[in-house]
């Protein structure tokens, strides 16, 4: 284990619950990790120990090599921090929010001032910046949230499902932020429910459930690894019968699992190869005279890999992270 | 190893030192903006002054001029007596008040954890916390100087006396704002947090005062001998013994009564009290106190309740610490209801 956030054999029980069960964990510098899981996984709790607000009941984490267990105020330091459900004091301006947070740091007056206005540019509040917090949208609170978390200029940020509450407009520009503060060497561990984001914007992620990591890594190589099968769509032009035959046809191919057609007059195929044995799959549909409009995945990749990886059966069998 | 032992002390404090000053500087930032802090000032002013006033009245009224030579310094000793009381009580409701918030506000807000997550310590917030709020009810103080020092005009009231008082005033602010700050550590509510504040302040004043005589009036009535009664140990028995002058500590009028004391010649008014309440000789339903020589143990009350009040302020700073800290080693947990076994009738 080399990376700059490692975490061995954390554990972490609410009376009787286990949050979290010798989790593990080894972050790269420089990625955007991804934690996904589904309600109640442990994602919250890991990264609550990670920030130092939670203390394991047994395992260790360690930031930049100072343990959450042994030097909490070092990790401090090297850490910024954005919680699940997080506040603001409106009653400060958007300056003064950031004023107090650098102030925690010991950041001197004049580093203050200038890290102030180059916070507020990379967020795009610089035009908030005489404003009161409560006078701000969600997703600039968001922003200012995430600034917050950056005035001591940390090696390492967490974010806990940063995308909740925020409109569309307002998610990709957080995605272009997050993408932004990897170029300046952050690294960055982001917990979400929105897997097609999290897929776009991580390099890397770990698939959690019940506590503990099921599957870790790039989403190809687990994709790979597991050998786990896609859905696509097709959409053949023609009129019903069309369809029909395209139907019957793809169902009679190596490799397809399934074939359904939908009320739309799509099909729908599941797949099990990889990214060039779909190519050839398409090009030999339209070898046969098949008139293939679209050619696409129903699915993302992590939300197909997460259903699988999180499936009961595949619980209980394991499966290798 | 000493001089890093050393250094590293040292740069704990400072980081003390950093934090009470970010949060300080927040809360008062806070606190100071807008018309609000400047009309509260002046409310307060106008009270104080204006009570000052009728009290001025009412004592040119009682006091019979030519008859005693102190007749001014009568005025300004009742002056001086009503001020202070009027001034406890304000400190009674503001500063259990303006710490109620302090950390259950950070709670339903959900700034705690960002606060908790930089690397000033729990410490820092609490103290930074309560001496914000704290300044706030030392300037109402320190503006009420001036009106408060016009007794000096009348007499009968020195420089020491008032400096006792302000003494108490303090203290009284610093343990009944710790008592607000731990209970606004405790609950998570600040609603539920003022309304305990609230029942506190009145069981420390008005409930030990009632207990007190209630006590007093039971060992009085008794008729058992002290040193005979000492035997017993039931809880009714102990009833026969005069009440300790401990469970007044926490009520700052008792200590304000003592500083009156200070000021008034002779025997009896304020001074009865107080020596009612250590069982000084003289005293109103005294029992079997021990024998002191008149006036031995006047002004000697207050330094006692005001070490009372300190010592509650850091026990009570000690435990916010512990229940603000995300790390903290001490855990409050109710005691869990048992299962009945299998099988057993509801």
């Amino acid at each position: 284990m080399t990376g700059i956030v490692r975490a061995t054999g954390l554990v972490k029980r609410y009376d009787r619950t286990v949050a979290v069960a010798g989790l593990d964990l080894d972050v790269a510098e420089g990625e955007i990790f991804g934690l996904v899981g589904p309600n109640g996984a442990g994602k919250t709790t890991t990264l609550r120990i990670l920030a130092t607000l939670l203390v394991p009941d047994s395992g260790d984490a360690e930031i930049a090599g100072a343990s959450v267990r042994r030097n909490p105020n070092d990790v401090r330091r090297v850490l910024g921090f954005m919680p699940d459900s997080f506040g603001v004091y409106d009653d400060m301006k958007v300056w003064e929010y950031l004023d107090f947070f650098a102030r925690c740091y010991g950041i001197n007056a004049e580093r203050r001032r200038r890290m102030i206005g180059d916070l507020l540019e990379l967020v795009d509040l610089g035009s908030k910046r005489d404003v009161y917090v409560a006078g701000l949208s969600r997703g600039m609170q968001q922003r200012l949230c995430l600034a917050h978390a950056l005035v001591h200029d940390p090696a390492v940020l967490l974010l806990d499902e940063p995308a909740s509450g925020l409109d569309p407009r307002a998610r990709v520009e957080l995605r272009e932020l997050l993408r932004e503060l990897r170029s300046l060497g952050k690294t960055i561990l982001v917990s979400s429910h929105i897997l097609p984001e999290l897929e776009e914007l991580c390099t890397s992620v770990a698939i959690i459930d019940r506590g503990q990591v099921l599957a870790h890594g790039r989403v190809a190589d687990i994709e790979r690894r597991l050998r786990v099968g896609a859905v696509f769509r097709i959409r053949v032009l023609g009129e019903r019968e069309a369809h029909e035959a395209a139907q019957a046809w793809f169902a009679g191919q190596p490799d397809v699992v399934t074939s359904d057609l939908l009320d739309d007059g799509q099909i729908e195929i599941g797949f099990h190869g990889d990214d060039e044995g779909s190519a050839r799959l398409l090009a030999t549909a339209v070898g046969a005279g098949l008139r293939v409009a679209t050619f696409s995945r129903a699915a993302s990749d992590l939300e197909e890999l997460f259903l699988q990886i999180t499936a009961p059966d595949a619980i209980a069998t394991g499966v290798p992270a | 190893m000493t001089a890093f032992t050393g250094s590293r002390r040292l740069r704990s404090l400072r980081d003390v030192g950093t934090g009470i000053a970010a949060v300080g500087v927040k809360e008062l930032r806070g606190r100071m903006r807008g018309r609000r802090a400047f009309v509260v000032l002046t409310v307060h002013l106008l009270l104080v002054a204006g009570f000052a006033w009728m009290i001025e009245g009412l004592a040119e009224r009682s006091v019979v001029f030519g008859g005693s030579f102190s007749a001014s310094a009568d005025i300004g000793r009742q002056m001086f007596a009503a001020l202070l009381v009027l001034l406890t009580l304000i400190v009674l409701v503001l500063a259990p008040a303006s710490t109620a918030g302090a950390i259950s506000l950070e709670r339903e807000k959900q700034t705690l954890d960002l606060l908790t997550t930089t690397p000033i310590s729990s410490l820092a917030i609490i103290l930074g916390k309560l001496l914000s709020a704290l300044s706030w009810v030392f300037l109402l103080l320190l503006a009420s100087i001036p009106v408060t020092a016009l007794v000096f005009t009348f007499g009968g009231v020195g420089p020491d006396d008032m400096i006792k008082g302000y003494l108490v005033l303090v203290g009284t602010a610093l343990a009944y704002g710790s008592i607000g700050l731990f209970v606004s550590a405790l609950v998570k509510r600040t609603q539920a947090a003022t309304v305990i504040n609230l029942v506190t302040v009145l069981a420390l004043t008005a409930g030990t005062t009632f207990l007190f005589v209630f006590w007093l009036v039971m060992a009085s009535n008794s008729g058992v001998p002290v040193d005979q009664s000492r035997g017993n140990a039931g809880p009714l028995e102990s009833l026969t013994q005069h009440p300790p002058e401990a469970l007044l500590w926490l009520n700052p009028f008792v200590a304000q009564i003592d500083v009156i004391c200070g000021t008034e010649t002779g025997f009896g008014g304020s001074c009865s009290i107080v020596s009612g309440v250590t069982n000084a000789p003289g005293a109103v339903n005294q029992v079997g106190g021990p024998d002191q020589p008149f006036g031995v143990g006047r002004d000697t009350y207050w330094p006692r309740s005001l070490a009372a009040m300190a010592a509650l302020s850091i026990v009570l700073v000690v435990l916010s610490v512990q229940l603000v800290s995300p790390t903290r080693r001490w855990r409050f947990r109710l005691p869990r209801p048992r299962r009945r076994p299998a099988g057993s009738d509801a």
